[in-house]
């Protein structure tokens, strides 16, 4: 353990999934036999998607469905959930999200990139990953991200998972993507199909803002000017870094895409946006322009350093994103505060594709950098067969939003009957 | 030789590389006639420089330490030859680049990692205006190597009636979306937002007798500085010059954007940070001509001249993608 802590996260719970596995789905087994459970033993307090039930129905002809293909009645182990992600094919409907560029997510970084692997689920490296950093050299830092496009690689079992690298405005500079497209490490991932390239309009934490870092005032990056820097510790040897937001219209959103797509026609092109208050209307415009997937952060999200206003007050709750955005064809995906199975489900009943774990795996894997991030995960796995077959479904991709209820009554995302599934038809 | 055989020495001493050589210098010899009778001043550019033209296709940049500022190698000469009119109206270089690939290029027979461009630009010129000056310059290198290098054109068994067309017939133009839908005619899929891919580039190059234009690219094919078509907001005025033969582009230009706040703008729309640009913005903001101008590689002009399989067989010492070489 690096004595990493994520202050208002359900670390405890999280860390004991990251030894027990799956067996920490349910209450602890010595109490099996003596305590007596109902709603509220959880105690979660959680934000509207927690608020949110998910709604069992009586009649289940999905069920039928199921039972006669397979000539007996299906249990929560006939749940498929497998699915695309992005241009990749996932074991799972998760990812890991990019982690913030400060130590507490890079030291953790080629564990999580390996177990990451072993689960064939996508990973996202996140910005700043070559710039960041006090003393290390630029070339260092590229051998930090090749490492982990290594870990993630040797670790890949089949054909499932993907790896894909951010860049933001000021990684521009640095032509990150540019150094991954012909760094022979990345060329075995290149020749399968699984490099994809996100475009970070914004994030989760600190919508309107840029990526920020506590570095050394000596860093190169900040010495030359190429970042600002604000002395908000006054102890003479650190300064906060902050990058800028970047600029964004319809049309540059549009046309970087496009750009993407030009340069990079190896790679699969994914856009991560803020939790703004146009986010449907820019989802809208990413898809259009040909993102292979949109991830949206909810005001949730986020593992690197921020102001505490912006933690409290800026950015739309995910569970308000998810209504504004009409998926329709195309792959969203989404993260904030993803641990357990319910939230995951609750997200994609309400149009995701699939949930981003961020946080959750750098804890898992500060609680054990062997298979902290791999036990998490198997117990996301029996949570979400569990839930999706109580709603009388077999596949991730079958859920709707009418599996979903919000207390006050109104629904909370749209009905979406167009979604394509295949184990519904 | 269907691969570089990494020996120098054997490189040089073969009479097919000598004879590629031969025909490169008379193709020099002749554009600098051309540009210079069309009243062109030959400058020299700078070879470093704070920043360079991003380019596309995921090559990169080579970084030079100069005394503790990270400079970079040019990519292309672009955007010191803008900044040149404000001296001259009227300029060309024979100029060395360096792009480091991807590793993907090195067998395409068509990409080396350092090149030269003989690069033209014109203050006030229009796109139309320049290509003439490109058709000009292709069909005088071509005539003096047919006329005078008849014997390393036999040598290398290239047969001069090739260029019957080129020499007598005015070049063709095709615009971006033409090339797109015959294309997909022709059962390829093309990206139409998109640069013609290489594939889709040999495909009409293999099936024309001469060089043609093709105009008009999406702006996400392109960098910042090819202007956009204020008629087709979305389209620039730009071009390439595609030779026959499947050999594919010889040429890349067209008309520059020369306003500030277009030039931003359009910088952010190829995902590039205009804080880097400073020495080159400071000078738009200040007021650049307008102009047009190109780029013409010469290894590719001197492989299809030849008649070459490879471009690198029209280099003395060539590098290509990922190939540890001299």
């Amino acid at each position: 353990m690096t004595g990493l802590e994520a202050r208002g996260f359900p670390e405890a719970a999280v860390r004991e999934r990251a030894r027990s596995g799956a067996a920490a789905a349910f209450p602890a087994e010595d109490e099996y036999g003596r305590g007596l459970y109902g709603a509220g033993t959880a105690g979660n307090r959680g934000d509207e998607l927690d608020a949110v039930r998910l709604v069992p129905p009586v009649f289940v002809p999905e069920r039928l469905e199921k039972l006669i293909d397979l000539g007996r009645e299906p249990g929560h182990d006939d749940v498929t959930l497998e699915t695309e992600i992005g241009g990749f094919r996932s074991e799972l409907p998760l990812y890991v999200s990019a982690f913030g560029s400060t130590r507490a997510g890079s030291s953790l970084a080629v564990a999580v990139s390996a177990q990451a692997g072993a689960l064939g689920i996508p990973m996202v490296i996140g910005e700043n990953v070559v710039p960041t950093s006090g003393s290390r050299s630029e070339a260092d830092a590229v051998r930090g991200l090749t490492a982990r496009l290594l870990a993630y690689t040797d670790a890949l079992p089949g054909a499932s998972g993907g790896v894909v690298v951010q860049q933001s405005t000021e990684d521009a500079d640095a032509e990150v993507w540019n150094l991954v497209y012909s760094a022979p490490e990345a060329q075995p991932l290149l020749d399968s199909g699984r490099l994809a390239f996100e475009l970070k309009v914004g994030q989760g934490a600190k919508p309107g803002l840029g990526g920020m870092a506590i570095v050394d005032s000596t860093a190169a990056t900040v010495s030359t000017g190429r970042y600002r820097s604000a002395d908000v510790l006054r102890d003479g040897r650190r300064v906060l870094r902050c990058a800028t937001p970047g600029t964004f219209t319809e049309e540059i959103l549009r046309q970087q895409i496009r750009f993407m797509r030009n340069n990079y026609p190896r790679a699969r092109v994914w856009v991560k946006l803020p939790p703004g208050r146009d986010v449907g209307g820019a989802a809208a415009v990413a898809w259009a322009a040909g993102a292979d997937a949109v991830t949206v952060d909810g005001a949730e999200g986020g593992t690197g350093w921020a102001p505490e206003v912006a933690l409290e007050h800026l950015g739309l709750p995910l569970a308000e994103c998810l209504r504004r955005i009409e998926t329709g064809p195309g792959c969203l995906l989404v993260s904030g505060r993803m641990w357990e199975g319910a939230r995951v489900v609750k997200a994609l009943a309400l149009g995701a594709r699939a949930a981003g774990l961020g946080r959750a795996a750098l804890l898992a894997v500060d609680e054990d950098a062997a298979a902290g991030l791999v036990r998490l995960v198997s117990c996301l796995r029996l949570e979400l067969q569990l839930l999706v077959s109580a709603l009388g479904k077999y596949s991730g991709r079958a859920l709707r939003a009418e599996d979903v209820w919000r207390p006050g009554g109104e629904t909370v995302g749209r009905i979406r009957e167009e979604r394509d599934d295949e184990s519904v038809r | 030789m269907n691969e570089y055989g990494r020996d120098p020495g054997e490189h040089l001493r073969s009479p097919v590389t000598q004879a590629a050589l031969r025909i490169q210098n008379r193709i020099v010899t002749a554009a600098r006639e051309c540009l210079r009778d069309a009243g062109f001043t030959e400058l020299l550019l700078p070879v470093i420089g704070p920043v360079t033209d991003p380019g596309g296709r995921g090559s990169k940049q080579v970084d030079v330490d100069f005394y503790g500022h990270r400079y970079k190698l040019m990519t292309s000469a672009i955007l010191y030859k803008q900044a040149a009119l404000l001296g001259f109206d009227r300029i060309f270089t024979v100029a060395p680049n360096v792009r480091l690939e991807p590793p993907e290029t090195q067998g395409t027979g068509r990409h080396l990692v350092e090149f030269h461009q003989i690069d033209v630009e014109a203050a006030g010129a229009s796109g139309e205006e320049v290509m003439a000056v490109a058709e000009s310059v292709v069909r005088h290198a071509v005539s003096a190597v047919v006329t005078e290098g008849a014997a390393d054109l036999a040598l290398l068994g290239r047969d001069p009636a090739s260029f019957v067309e080129l020499l007598t017939q005015p070049f063709d133009r095709v615009t971006h979306s033409e090339a797109v839908a015959d294309l997909r005619r022709f059962g390829h899929a093309q990206n139409p937002d998109a640069e013609l891919d290489w594939e889709g580039e040999a495909l009409l190059s293999g099936k024309a007798g001469r060089p043609f234009f093709v105009t008009g690219y999406p702006k996400g094919a392109r960098g910042f500085y090819d202007r956009e078509d204020d008629r087709e907001p979305g389209r620039l005025r730009n071009f390439d010059l595609i030779a026959p033969e499947a050999y594919g582009e010889l040429v890349s230009g067209g008309e520059r954007e020369h306003d500030y706040a277009r030039i931003v703008t359009r910088m952010r729309e190829t995902a590039e940070n205009p804080a880097k640009y400073g020495w080159y913005l400071d000078l738009v903001r200040e007021g650049i001509p307008a102009s047009a101008g190109f780029g013409l590689g010469l290894e590719r002009l001197t492989r299809y001249v030849a008649g070459l399989g490879a471009v690198w067989q029209a280099s003395a010492f060539p590098k290509l993608a990922g190939v540890v070489s001299p």
